[in-house]
């Protein structure tokens, strides 16, 4: 800045001057301004912070020095850097699914419970069967579905992340595998919003704030989509075990199983990673860009923070948004499985009309159907096919395996490939009405929200179409 | 009964405020004469520029026009009091002089924004410009330059017009006519022609830095920059303008901020001035300012991105990020 040339003027200015004047003069000296300019006034804002912090603050030692870089030299070496990170996220998912069962199980049970008794309740007052059927079996069994599925695993998956985040450990993930996301065009973050997805893409979609640059911001938030949240999990575990695994010897089940479920992860990461370079090299490529990463000291977490951020920023909201979703939808479930035309329930007659794409895909009309019904809560797709398949007034659930298997392969005629198909569709299909309602509340833009549902759906009946139309011409199987 | 909410939604569809069909082709029609009278303007003031005089045919083919529709176009252009027309050819009116400085203003602004703010490729600014210049009001375009921060140059070093048409004076000569071994600075790059351009662009040569002419011959120009040398076709060199370079210390050793290793230390001696926008406020933001002691602390198992320890923080550069950052090497750290 030109500060004694401002002063001399400002010194020598005879009388007072005009607001019209000064405005005039600030524009002729804005002028004369070079265009370091703004340079030079934040080194002069550091340079009297420095003299401040100075006098104020005195340091001992370099704590960075000793303890954190010592952390630092482990996590983000070449030798235990990738390594370390892999058995940290498969334990908190480890802990996330086998510490949700039996909570899950409890919940279930008792809002089902409550169903039972507040229907008998509706009947006992002589209201119509339809005024029951529609709020209890209806509305609030997939309420009741959508939270008892739901809630126990975030409830447990949201505070576990929150640590290692409090911890200043999620920062050096980034580190470690950036290099990746530079290739496809995104940013080190992205792994954090990738992982957070896991738990829920509503939420991986809000965690991209994380990320500095819009340009891989928004790649961050449109392809959160292809990590599996928890409402998928439950399809592709069972999926997982009634099929991979009944296809290996019995030593090997459970192996095929967990390592399916991890192929599938591994897929959805690889299909981030491409959709992403896509993205960054054709339709973004003028975003705005830019990288920092701040790695910030390790430190203890703070108890309080970690359980307010998990449960009342992240769980409960994600929470009341997906109730807010759920309830019409159990509603319309009810109303497709409930009405009949021409002796036919409606369920019937849309996935009788649904057959031909579905089965295109390698799926049928029943599958697609769930999941145009289940695009508010993917909780609810296998037991609306259920629900579809043994004619059931209302969404069910089958505890016992052969009886699944018996309905599934033996009535249904699923196959390993439609196992396979319907994994893969589960990947990579629409993100939930949450999530695309999250996606346009992060980017302000109708467009961007249309394009996170509908590019992903595209990719899934795309890659399907040629997997299933591939094999069936080749007569692989 | 069905036949009349057929009708209404089409009669809704066409005619309703502000999005309706109707609305939207008038807003078109619009733009497309507020485009070709923009654009007609600008032949004019850049043949003024050049000191030649502009015609009816000249305009139909600078606009790709018939000349029936060109000659429709310089008549409702003079009567709105834009130009007036003499048996020599067309001339700007003060009124057409200050709307086109305006459009020179719109282009110049757009290119500033899309060269800070976002990726687009310098090749490719031009032409976005060009498009977007035609559909900002007025008192748009003061927010936008107030956005900016009062930006005087574009990227290209054309001196962008102020709000009440002052233009600002454009120094220096070009590269062709720079004596050798003088280190000059770069203060303009023409962008037309376009092939021209994109040649200066692959070379890597920007606004801001310095470059000594090593040899100049009629048929090349041999250029230093940054320690690199680039040969250039006279033709090239022309459309490049320099001025005498600031005087840098002599005999400092300047080098990027890649070069350091871990263990190594350097103090910040310039950001690079063709980085702008978002980077360069991040840089701000973290302190990076120059003066300050930056030391590389540790780098990813992937060989990139690696940590630099700054004021205190640890924060995670790219290679394309710190090579941004000029210092000056201080050795091993104490």
């Amino acid at each position: 800045m030109n500060e004694g040339q401002l002063d001399n003027q400002t010194m020598t200015a005879p009388g007072p001057a005009t607001a019209r004047e000064i405005l005039a003069r600030a524009e002729a000296l804005q002028r004369t301004m070079d265009v370091a300019f703004r340079d030079k006034i934040v080194e002069s804002i550091y340079t009297d912070a420095e003299a401040i912090t100075s006098r104020v603050v005195r340091q001992q030692g370099s704590r960075y020095a000793h303890l954190d870089q010592r952390i630092d030299r482990i996590v983000t070496s070449k030798v235990w850097g990738l390594p370390l990170m892999f058995v940290l996220l498969a334990g908190v998912f480890w802990v996330t699914i086998v510490g949700a069962n039996y909570p899950s199980a409890l919940l279930a049970s008792f809002l089902f419970w409550v169903e039972d008794h507040g229907a008998a309740l509706f009947a006992g007052a002589g209201l119509p069967w339809w005024v029951t059927g529609f709020l209890w079996h209806g509305v609030y069994r997939g309420l009741a579905w959508v939270v008892s599925v739901m809630l126990p695993p975030m409830a447990i998956f949201f505070p576990i992340f929150t640590i290692l985040e409090d911890l200043g450990y999620l920062p050096r993930v980034a580190f470690n595998i950036d290099h990746l996301f530079k290739k496809a065009g995104a940013h080190g973050k992205q792994a954090l919003t990738m992982s957070m997805g896991l738990g829920c893409n509503a939420a991986g979609v809000i965690a991209c704030r994380i990320i500095d640059s819009p340009r891989e911001r928004l790649i961050a938030i449109l392809t959160n989509n292809f990590m599996p949240c928890n409402g998928r999990w439950p399809t592709l575990i069972m999926l997982a075990t009634l099929f991979v695994a009944a296809a290996f010897p019995p030593s090997l089940a459970a192996i095929a199983a967990a390592g399916s479920l991890v192929l599938i992860v591994v897929i959805g990461g690889l299909m981030t990673l491409l959709v992403s370079a896509l993205l960054s090299r054709t339709v973004l490529k003028g975003e705005a860009s830019s990288f920092t990463l701040e790695l910030p000291p390790y430190r203890r977490p703070n108890v309080l923070r970690v359980l307010y951020t998990s449960i009342i920023d992240r769980t409960l909201f994600v929470l009341w948004r997906a109730v807010v979703m759920a309830a019409p939808s159990g509603g319309a479930i009810w109303l497709l499985s409930n009405l009949q035309v021409s002796g036919q329930s409606l369920t019937d007659w849309t996935s009788g009309w649904l057959n031909p794409a579905g089965h295109a895909v390698g799926l049928d009309g029943v599958i697609l159907l769930a999941y145009i019904i289940a695009i508010p809560a993917n909780e609810i797709v296998v037991p609306t096919i259920l629900m579809a398949y043994t004619s059931a007034g209302r969404m069910v659930e089958i505890d016992n395996l052969a009886q699944l298997q018996h309905l599934l392969v033996g009535q249904h005629g699923w196959t390993l490939m439609t196992a396979i198909s319907l994994m893969l569709f589960s990947l990579l299909h629409n993100p939930c009405s949450t999530t695309i309602w999250t996606v346009y509340q992060e980017t302000k833009s109708t467009r961007w929200a249309v394009v996170s549902g509908l590019l992903p759906l595209a990719i899934a009946f795309l890659l399907l179409f040629i997997l299933n139309q591939g094999i069936r011409v080749f007569g692989l199987i | 009964m069905v036949i009349w909410i057929v009708i209404l939604v089409l009669v809704l569809v066409l005619l309703w405020p502000d999005r309706g069909l109707y609305v939207r082709w008038q807003r078109r029609r619009r733009l497309l004469s507020r485009q070709a009278i923009e654009d007609a303007l600008m032949h004019l003031h850049q043949r003024q520029h050049e000191r030649r005089l502009a015609s009816v045919e000249s305009v139909a083919s600078m606009l790709r026009i018939g000349t029936n529709d060109a000659l429709g176009l310089v008549q409702r252009m003079e009567a709105q009091g834009l130009l007036t027309a003499t048996g020599d050819g067309l001339r700007l009116s003060p009124d057409g002089y200050h709307w086109a400085l305006q459009v020179v203003r719109a282009h110049r602004l757009f290119e500033r924004y899309l060269a800070d703010e976002t990726e687009v490729p310098m090749e490719e600014i031009h032409a976005r410009a060009h498009r977007l210049e035609h559909t900002l009001s007025v008192a748009d375009l003061d927010r936008m330059d107030a956005a900016l921060g009062h930006p005087a140059f574009d990227p290209q070093g054309d001196p962008i017009p102020t709000s009440t048409g002052e233009i600002p004076a454009m120094t220096g000569c070009s590269l062709v006519d720079w004596e050798t071994a003088r280190p000059a600075q770069i203060v303009h790059i023409e962008d037309e022609p376009p092939e021209v351009y994109a040649q200066i662009v692959a070379a890597g040569l920007g606004l801001g830095m310095v470059v000594t002419v090593v040899e100049a011959t009629s048929t090349r120009l041999v250029v230093e920059a940054d320690a690199v040398e680039h040969v250039l076709a006279p033709v090239v060199a022309a459309n490049i303008w320099v001025h005498e370079a600031p005087q840098a210390a002599p005999g400092r050793p300047v080098e990027r901020l890649t070069t350091l290793t871990v263990g190594e230390q350097g103090r910040v001696t310039a950001l690079d001035p063709m980085c702008q926008g978002l980077t360069r406020r991040r840089f701000l933001d973290l302190g990076i300012t120059p003066g300050v002691l930056i030391e590389p602390v540790m780098q990813s198992a992937f060989g990139e991105p690696t940590a630099y320890r700054v004021r205190g923080a640890l924060i995670a550069l790219r290679r394309e990020q710190s090579d941004w950052i000029w210092i000056e090497a201080k050795g091993k750290e104490q």
